[in-house]
């Protein structure tokens, strides 16, 4: 691996064309709706099912969803393929779950946050189809399956398995260069050839014959699917009068009728078979997080192969960037909350090193990057590698990137990653070939299933336990161990032992509830079209969930690192060391919300060092948080054979999770939202940006292989000019010099500074910077603060 | 866990004063700020000291509270929780609670013990300025070193006017490049001409205002005049220091056609030592601080030039010189 940066040539950089311009147009100007087609077919297919094994009826499912759906060619598209009756529409998938559904019909058109219209027709199907799914869904079987216990802190929000419990798993990422390169063709002659050597009296094998059976059956008819938009672009031709657009549809009629059967040979066929795939395993399964990951590497030598030029391959890429963002997915209302702006988490990455630790920076790298400044759009999430070798070119046009106020690229440190990655079983090869899973969970792509998202793990609600013997003071209720009243602890030591004693005991709950959601996954819902694009699947004979991949993972997610760590430090600080608060005191405020003693929030504020200012007191105990927690999710296993592993961050969970919890410590009163990802909390890093990600950079990130999430703010007056950018990359690369994990930058726009006038104590670290001059943001008052709203976007 | 209690961060030492801290052994300095990942203030991401006292008294002056060289008190009123310790404990009696929540403090009567500070957890009250070591500065500025090294930046001395304190200037100056840290000063260059040259031994970049080029006007608005300033900036020009020059344009006090051409005129007669001319358009933020210092602001209604007016200033420098930029 070479220290020195290699020399690249950036490929030319095009702005949005005039057919991206009237996409986005369109796009944005297209109601998301609801659409029963899915719902309903299913339905009809199940029933006609009946008794056949569960792998044979999803792939009868599947068959019978992608031959009888609506499809449809919208204008300017080159590369095709629809998930719903209409553009931007979500399907229902009633096996995973489908009571809230129901409950929710009327509210989906009047909610606050990702409406969806919905027509009363619509309403009626879907109705009629989910009589059949009572009782026979997903959720409602895992839910028997868990021990009660492990079911109770799941509803009490000590932690959540709400992903995989109501909806499919996602979280993966399948071998689309394996489909590009070979064909789905040769995908049913790997099965077949598997079910030729099967000897049918051993019942193992026989068992594996149902799945590889399933995987012929799904690959048929998805070629079918596409066979059928080959015919539609082909009539779609032959009514047209514009001459070029014409020529488009006979071209986009071919390239349905080779791939994703046949081998892609050119950049638009490539496309488009990568298109197939990643639209159908939306279609056969609701998981979200569905991840392009390696983009570049497998896609750039389809571009270097073909003389279309950079201009109309960018082109093609944007029209795929609107691709990604038509696809949906309907929440219930109170997901919505945590989930806002209709995410897939769809993570697509570029640079990092090859298979073989050289750089693979390639021409696809900046094309990638710079659809997402075409486009502008939500999705795909866009996140880079960086590693010792990264080029300076391929850098700065990531920070150029950031600073558009997007919030992506996200960055990911291979420094960290690859030995996290390998510390965890991985092949050295694998290790260096990973790409990211939905929002930070690295994984090698078309070998592993991750079950990424397994559940969030509310660390400031063992806090709570914690100070009250297991009590849980929303409830009343006992539902931990009796581990110790507050005024009991003689030391600071007795408080830790508490917190392990609780996160311990929540922790193996938690394994058990995943475990059940695991296991229904496997009897219940196996995936044969997905399954058949990851590796071991076809040579193991068993689908996906039941551990057929090559890697198998159980990923949940510690939320509230720095609530936890701040609540510890300022009972160690003010009661244990200074002895300013008694631990009658603390409790009586806790318990009535700091009602009338502000002062003592004040204090446990202001006077008790916080994680992210780089202050060791704070951020070792910060530190030891996160350990605790991540050693106890270390010890468990899933029922498809692999190891569970901890991560931390929050999608954002943080503010349901927030939501069940009484006053802390750190000065949080009761029911606000945590602190996201492994962030310091909102407000309480006042030191600045350095003093933030060095903080951040002592947990131990390798441990925590699922990921951790920094969300790094800066205003648009520090990353101005081309000298910002180099500030930008210098503190992504001394965060990551440090042992830093990932990071991604907000610009803080008008409403964050509008939104800091408002909430002044959630943005006290928050400086506008000024030649010479020294004061926060909000010291200032109304009038100027107006001033640096105005000039916010405007910087000279 | 390391159990051990590394040394007071800057943000700590807020928490209380002590006045006898000037007493220390060794040489202090009176600090009233310590900023980290300051971007505007020399190449790089740098850790700004700001170090309290000035010879000028400009009437735009940003930061009210470095013009005195002592410690002195100020409330930050709206952080204020209303809980009247600072009033119950002040042994001088020099704080009042009024009827309708407005405090005053009487400063003659303040003795400067610290009990306010260490009361009011809400971080209301105040004083501005510690007296700190070198070693206690270094400790703060070695903090950001990883920063430095990825972005080429350093520490930066500010002020108030960091000359003012030259015995405590040229030791943490000293100690700075012996630890290998580029180091900047951000001055008025209101000083002798010794002691300037004395402290631009130990200084790698110079970022130095001209307020005025007419020195009856520099009076008038800064309180002395440009005479030993501008002899200054020449002798360190002559020494080939790296300088970088910057207006602070202050609506109606320095922002005419006449002294806009007069400035980068004597900025390009330094020739090749001026690494660039910085145009600091005005802006109103330090208003605040005067009035939590119980004084008056000399510029109040003053409004901000608009975008226009300062790139026009920009342009009608650029006839004289090359480098010329909007912002630190």
């Amino acid at each position: 691996m070479t220290k020195n940066p290699p020399v690249v040539v950036i490929p030319q950089l095009v702005g949005p064309s005039d057919r991206i311009k009237r996409v986005l147009d369109r796009f944005v100007n297209t109601a998301p709706e609801i659409c029963a087609e899915r719902a309903v077919l299913i339905t009809e297919s199940y029933k006609e099912t009946e008794g056949r094994p569960m792998p044979v009826r999803r792939a009868a499912a599947l068959d019978k969803i992608l031959s009888g759906m609506s499809i449809f060619i919208q204008d300017d598209e080159i590369v095709v393929g629809n998930q719903c009756s209409m553009p931007r529409s979500a399907p229902i998938f009633p096996e995973f779950s489908c009571q809230w559904v129901e409950e929710e019909l009327d509210r989906l058109e009047k909610r606050t946050a990702d409406v969806f219209l919905i027509s009363e027709e619509t309403k009626k199907k879907l109705r009629s189809a989910f009589e059949y799914w009572k009782g026979r869904t997903t959720n409602e079987i895992a839910s028997q399956l868990m021990p009660a216990e492990a079911l109770e802190a799941h509803n009490d929000v000590v932690y959540t398995v709400g992903n995989y419990f109501y909806n499919g798993v996602g979280h993966i990422s399948a071998d689309y260069a394996k489909v590009m390169n070979k064909g789905l063709d040769v995908i049913i002659a790997e099965a077949q050839a598997e079910l030729d050597k099967l000897d049918f009296t051993d019942p193992e094998q026989l068992t594996k014959m149902h799945f590889l059976k399933s995987v012929i059956m799904a690959n048929t008819a998805v070629i079918k699917f596409a066979k059928r938009f080959s015919d539609l672009a082909k009539s779609m031709a032959g009514k047209c009068k514009d001459k070029a657009r014409k020529a488009e549809l006979l071209e986009i009629s071919r390239i349905c009728a080779k791939v994703p059967a046949k081998p892609a040979e050119t950049f638009q066929e490539a496309l488009q078979s990568f298109w197939f795939v990643h639209l159908v395993i939306q279609i056969e399964s609701n998981g979200h997080s569905i991840s392009p990951m390696r983009f570049d590497q497998y896609m750039n030598p389809f571009y270097k192969a073909d003389s279309i030029g950079s201009e109309k391959a960018q082109e093609m890429l944007d029209l795929l960037w609107v691709k990604f963002a038509e696809l949906n997915k309907v929440r219930d209302e109170s997901s919505t909350m945590a989930f806002a702006g209709y995410p897939m988490f769809m993570n697509l990455i570029v640079g990092g090193v090859r298979r073989d630790g050289s750089d693979a920076t390639n021409d696809m790298s900046f094309l990638v990057l710079q659809a997402g400044a075409n486009t502008k759009l939500y999705a795909p999430s866009l996140s880079i590698r960086i590693h010792e070798g990264t080029p300076d070119a391929l850098y700065k046009k990531a920070a150029e990137l950031s600073r558009m106020g997007m919030g992506y690229p996200a960055y990911y440190n291979d420094r960290v990653i690859i030995p996290a990655l390998l510390a965890r079983g991985l092949e050295r090869e694998d290790a260096r070939d990973y790409g990211i899973i939905g929002c930070v969970e690295p994984q090698v792509g078309g070998k592993t299933e991750g079950w990424h998202d397994a559940a969030f793990f509310n660390m400031a609600k063992i806090i709570e336990l914690c100070l009250n013997d297991g009590v849980d003071k929303r409830t009343g209720k006992q539902i931990g161990p009796k581990s110790g009243r507050l005024e009991d602890f003689k030391s600071f030591d007795d408080l830790m032992a508490s917190y392990a004693v609780q996160t311990e005991y929540f922790v193996r709950l938690m394994a058990a509830a995943d475990n059940a959601v695991d296991m229904t996954h496997a009897k219940h819902c196996p995936l044969p079209f997905l399954s058949s694009l990851v590796a071991d699947c076809i040579a193991e004979g068993r689908s996906l969930q039941e551990g057929g991949a090559h890697y198998n993972f159980t990923g949940p997610q510690g939320v509230g690192v720095a609530n936890a760590g701040d609540s510890l430090t300022a009972v160690r600080k003010l009661v244990f060391d200074e002895k300013k608060l008694t631990l009658e005191e603390l409790r009586e405020v806790l318990e009535t919300d700091f009602e009338g003693r502000e002062d003592i929030r004040q204090m446990l504020l202001n006077r008790a060092p916080k994680y992210g200012n780089d202050n060791d007191y704070a951020d070792d105990i910060a530190r030891e948080a996160a350990l605790v927690y991540c050693r106890e999710v270390d010890r468990y296993t899933n029922p498809r054979g692999g190891k569970f592993q901890p991560g931390l961050y929050p999608a954002s969970a943080n503010v349901p999770l927030g939501s069940v919890v009484t006053a802390t410590p750190d000065g949080r009163k009761a029911w606000t939202p945590l602190a996201d990802g492994v962030s310091p909390i909102s407000g309480c890093d006042t030191c600045g940006p350095t003093a933030s990600v060095l903080s951040v950079a002592k947990l131990d990130h390798e441990i925590a292989s699922n990921g951790t999430l920094l969300n790094q703010k800066f205003h648009p007056s520090a990353i101005e000019g081309d000298k910002g950018l180099e500030n930008l990359k210098s503190v992504t690369e001394t965060y990551f010099q440090n042992g830093g994990f990932h990071v991604q930058y907000n610009v803080i726009s008008r409403e964050t500074l509008e939104e800091a006038q408002a909430n002044p104590e959630k943005y006290k670290g928050l400086v506008v910077r000024v030649a010479g001059y020294s004061a926060f943001f909000t010291a200032l008052d109304k009038s100027l603060q107006d001033d640096i709203i105005a000039r916010t976007e405007q910087t000279f | 866990m390391t159990g051990i209690e590394s040394m007071k961060t800057w943000k700590e030492r807020q928490h209380s004063f002590d006045l006898e801290d000037r007493n220390k052994a060794a040489v202090t300095g009176l600090v009233f700020d310590i900023q980290r990942f300051a971007v505007h203030d020399g190449g790089g991401i740098r850790t700004l000291v700001f170090l309290k006292g000035c010879p000028l008294s400009c009437r735009w002056c940003q930061n009210p509270e470095s013009m005195s060289p002592r410690p002195e008190i100020m409330r930050i009123p709206h952080l204020c929780i209303g809980c009247v310790k600072c009033v119950a404990e002040c042994p001088d009696q020099a704080i009042r609670f009024r009827e309708g929540g407005t405090v005053t403090i009487d400063r003659a009567v303040c003795s400067l013990c610290g009990e306010c500070v260490e009361r009011c957890y809400a971080g209301s009250m105040t004083i501005v300025g510690r007296y700190m070591t070198v070693g206690d500065v270094m400790a703060e500025v070695e903090r950001d070193r990883p920063f430095y090294t990825t972005s080429q930046g350093g520490v930066t001395f500010s002020g108030g006017e960091p000359t003012m304190q030259p015995e405590f200037l040229i030791a943490a100056l000293k100690e700075a490049h012996a630890r290998g840290l580029h180091t900047a000063i951000e001055t008025c260059a209101q000083v002798s001409r010794e002691t300037w040259a004395a402290v631009i031994e130990h200084v790698d970049l110079i970022l130095t205002d001209i307020k005025h080029m007419d020195s009856a006007r520099h009076k008038e608005l800064t309180g002395v005049s440009n005479g030993r300033i501008l002899g200054n900036l020449k002798m360190a020009a002559n020494m080939g220091k790296n300088l970088r020059i910057r207006v602070p344009l202050i609506p109606g006090c320095n922002d005419g056609p006449e002294n806009i051409l007069a400035t980068s005129e004597f900025v390009g007669s330094l020739g090749a030592a001026v690494e660039g001319l910085d145009i600091l358009p005005y802006h109103r933020l330090g208003e605040p601080k005067w009035a939590q210092l119980d004084r008056e602001y000399p510029l109040h209604g003053v409004l901000p030039l608009d975008r226009e007016e300062v790139l026009a200033v920009k342009r009608l420098a650029e006839k004289n010189l090359g480098n010329v930029t909007i912002g630190g």
